[in-house]
């Protein structure tokens, strides 16, 4: 129970919890199967994205450029599959990821060769993959009569359906298997690998993973590739689910949601630190709250507002509490 | 004092290519008094911020918050300004009330950045990405989403007039960038800050106060930011929350080509100088060649990572040579194991 209690993700859960309660009186709508479907619909790319966020995080670096790989690889890979004419989800998911991996490896490897910061490298990539894309792939937005029957499918599938009173169904829609399946995987390999724990390792003190000998630079391609390759991923489930792709989607957007979200999980934004179960927490509470200020009564500017604040506030109060934490540790060892 | 000479002298090489360059390839349209004006004009906007930001990397940090700072004094400042009619107050009353509003929300911004970093220790990345984020907010919901517009006519002298010939707003930059390297060269702030940003342990004990330093490196970037929402929103007699997105990128490009390194010890507003006339001398490059938007961010992004390889690699011909004189003279032959800290 104690140990419930120190934990960031109880009281996370806890506000969830009393937040819902508030909606749910002004709106009854809003505790519903078909309203818990719809928000786990459309908050399953920004979970997705969020998940590499996280990975990223807990090596100890940052990663900006993730908005940018999911919009490039979505707008490249819609054109492709027009004008390939071959209307295949598997295609499509392919030509993404082909492109996600890439893009994380081009970050992986200034980080890694060169040493530079990996916010700097971030900044710089996120520019010259949106920028080469606008500039040499091209601007016009897809509209939902040219997209391919694949992704309308990917979005409209369910895994099951229920159908309301009236007789009209509604369903969980797929792109949750999705995430499932991308929850298990990065568990997986964060709990049961080598290469997991060394993520984890280079976040809390990169000096000592370097002298216990485990390659860096490795494990550097490998985390900036599966955030590509997630960012891909989110790629195609937005315009599955949007059923438009328009080239300065996500890139604006996104960014900071997702960031919230993680460091309201608990993530340390030094590394080292953090849960899954966090993380995924902290996209129910941004997704929640996104999308339903307006019933609070607050017009949709705030939105903007109360995500800075959500990050400052969250960054704020975990550093001083491992500040106290430290302070009492170390009184506890002067006794 | 060398590695400051060289980084220097370097820049001034490449802007006197670039200038070569220019003047070789488009003397029509790049050796004209009114492209040499219009960059005056440009300039002074993203080159504050990237004084600002210079000055957040010296110290280690980043001040990712500097546009939005700039949106937000500029709302508020603006919002006041543009009533100047109906306030019924002197019109040399309301510029200075005006501009007094604008510098102290820009400093209250830096304030609080420099609190969250010092105190809460929360990294400057992401306090500034927070307060970025909040800020833009405070100004959406303030505006709505809209431009505020219409201030008194003697205000726009900050952003159109010319004083002795040359536009108002290079005159404040070339102030600024004198104080802001004095503060950085003749005062104590700015040697605390160099300090800091080389090793913030060994300021610790050499009795420097890390947190009034950090604070301190805030609100000055806050200010440098609210001096340029003074520029913009003078400048185009309105302002809308969201403007000028792309000179975040702008400035930390420029800090960083300056010479600025961002592990944090070393900068100099001369460096930074060089840096902003050669960026500024490339953007109208571009615009005369009329490349798109889009071209140019790419442009930047690939700039943003040469930089940085370029100081990669003399990091390590440096390190190089040093191994060598070491090796020469036998007896301290340690930092060997330094150049081989990645052979894994």
């Amino acid at each position: 129970m104690k140990a419930l209690l120190r934990r960031n993700e109880f009281y996370l859960l806890l506000v969830i919890v009393v937040f819902s309660l508030a909606i749910t009186i002004v709106n009854p709508a809003f505790f519903t199967v078909e309203n818990m479907f719809d928000l786990l619909r459309s908050s399953s790319g920004m979970a997705i994205l969020a998940v590499g966020f996280f990975v990223v995080l807990l090596s100890g670096g940052i990663d900006i450029s993730f908005p940018a790989v999911a919009i490039v690889a979505q707008y490249i890979t819609v054109n492709a599959i027009i004008s390939l004419g071959i209307d295949n989800l598997w295609l499509a998911f392919a030509i993404s990821s082909a492109i996600g991996i890439a893009f994380g490896a081009v970050n992986a490897f200034f980080i890694s060769v060169f040493r530079i910061p990996t916010f700097i490298v971030t900044l710089g990539t996120m520019n010259i993959f949106h920028g080469a894309m606008l500039e040499f792939v091209g601007t016009k937005a897809v509209n939902a009569g040219q997209l391919p029957n694949a992704f309308k499918g990917f979005g409209l599938a369910d895994i099951f359906s229920l159908h309301r009173a009236d007789g009209t169904a509604y369903g969980l829609s797929v792109f949750f298997l999705v995430l499932v399946g991308v929850i298990l995987v990065t568990w997986v390999i964060l709990k049961y690998t080598v290469l997991g724990r060394v993520i984890y390792a280079m976040g809390g003190n990169m000096e000592a993973v370097k002298r216990s000998g485990f390659n860096i630079r490795r494990t550097q391609f490998f985390i900036y590739c599966y955030v590509g390759f997630l960012a891909s991923i989110m790629g195609i489930i937005h315009v599955s689910l949007i059923r438009y792709s328009n080239a300065t989607y996500i890139i604006d957007s996104e960014l900071l949601h997702v960031i919230a979200a993680v460091i309201l999980g608990g993530a340390s934004i030094l590394g080292g630190s953090g849960t899954l179960t966090g993380t995924l927490l902290g996209v129910v509470m941004i997704s929640i709250l996104e999308k339903n200020l307006v019933l609070l009564g607050l017009s949709s500017y705030w939105q903007q507002f109360f995500v800075g604040l959500i990050i400052v506030l969250g960054v704020s109060i975990t550093h001083i509490q491992k500040r106290i934490q430290n302070r009492r540790s170390l009184a506890l060892a002067r006794e | 004092m060398n590695s400051k000479l060289s980084n220097n002298l370097t820049l001034f090489c490449i802007l006197l290519v670039v200038t070569g360059i220019m003047t070789v390839f488009l003397p029509a349209q790049f050796l004209t008094l009114r492209n040499f004006t219009s960059m005056g004009l440009q300039f002074p906007e993203y080159g504050l911020l990237a004084l600002a930001n210079m000055l957040a990397m010296i110290t280690g940090g980043i001040d990712l918050s500097v546009v939005s700072i700039a949106s937000l004094s500029g709302v508020i400042s603006a919002s006041f300004l543009s009533q100047y009619a109906t306030l019924g107050l002197p019109v040399g009353t309301v510029i200075l009330v005006g501009i007094l509003i604008a510098l102290t929300v820009s400093v209250l911004c830096g304030l609080l950045n420099g609190v969250i970093i010092a105190y809460a220790r929360v990294p400057a990345i992401i306090a500034t990405l927070g307060t970025q984020g909040l800020f833009l907010g405070i100004s959406i919901i303030i505006t709505k989403g809209h431009g505020i517009g219409g201030f008194p006519p003697a205000f726009l002298f900050i952003g159109n007039g010319s004083v002795l010939g040359m536009p108002t707003q290079f005159v404040i930059f070339v102030i600024i960038a004198l104080l802001v390297g004095l503060v950085l060269t003749r005062t104590p702030q700015g040697f605390s800050m160099l300090m800091y940003g080389s090793s913030p342990q060994v300021a610790r004990f050499s009795g420097i106060n890390n947190e009034m330093v950090l604070i301190k490196t805030y609100v000055l970037t806050g200010l440098l930011s609210g001096v340029a929402s003074l520029v913009i929103i003078s400048g185009v007699n309105s302002i809308r929350p969201g403007y000028g997105a792309d000179y975040l990128l702008l400035s930390i490009l420029i800090a960083i080509l300056g010479g600025t390194d961002p592990a944090g010890g070393f900068g100099t507003v001369l460096g930074l100088t060089l840096a902003i006339f050669i960026m500024q001398i490339l953007q109208s490059g571009l615009n005369i060649l009329s490349f798109s938007p889009f071209m140019k961010k790419f442009i930047w992004g690939l700039l943003l990572l040469a930089v940085m390889v370029f100081h990669y690699y003399r990091r390590m011909y440096a390190l190089r040579r040093a191994v060598r004189k070491s090796s020469q003279n036998p007896p301290p032959a340690a930092p060997k194991e330094a150049l081989s800290g990645q052979s894994a």
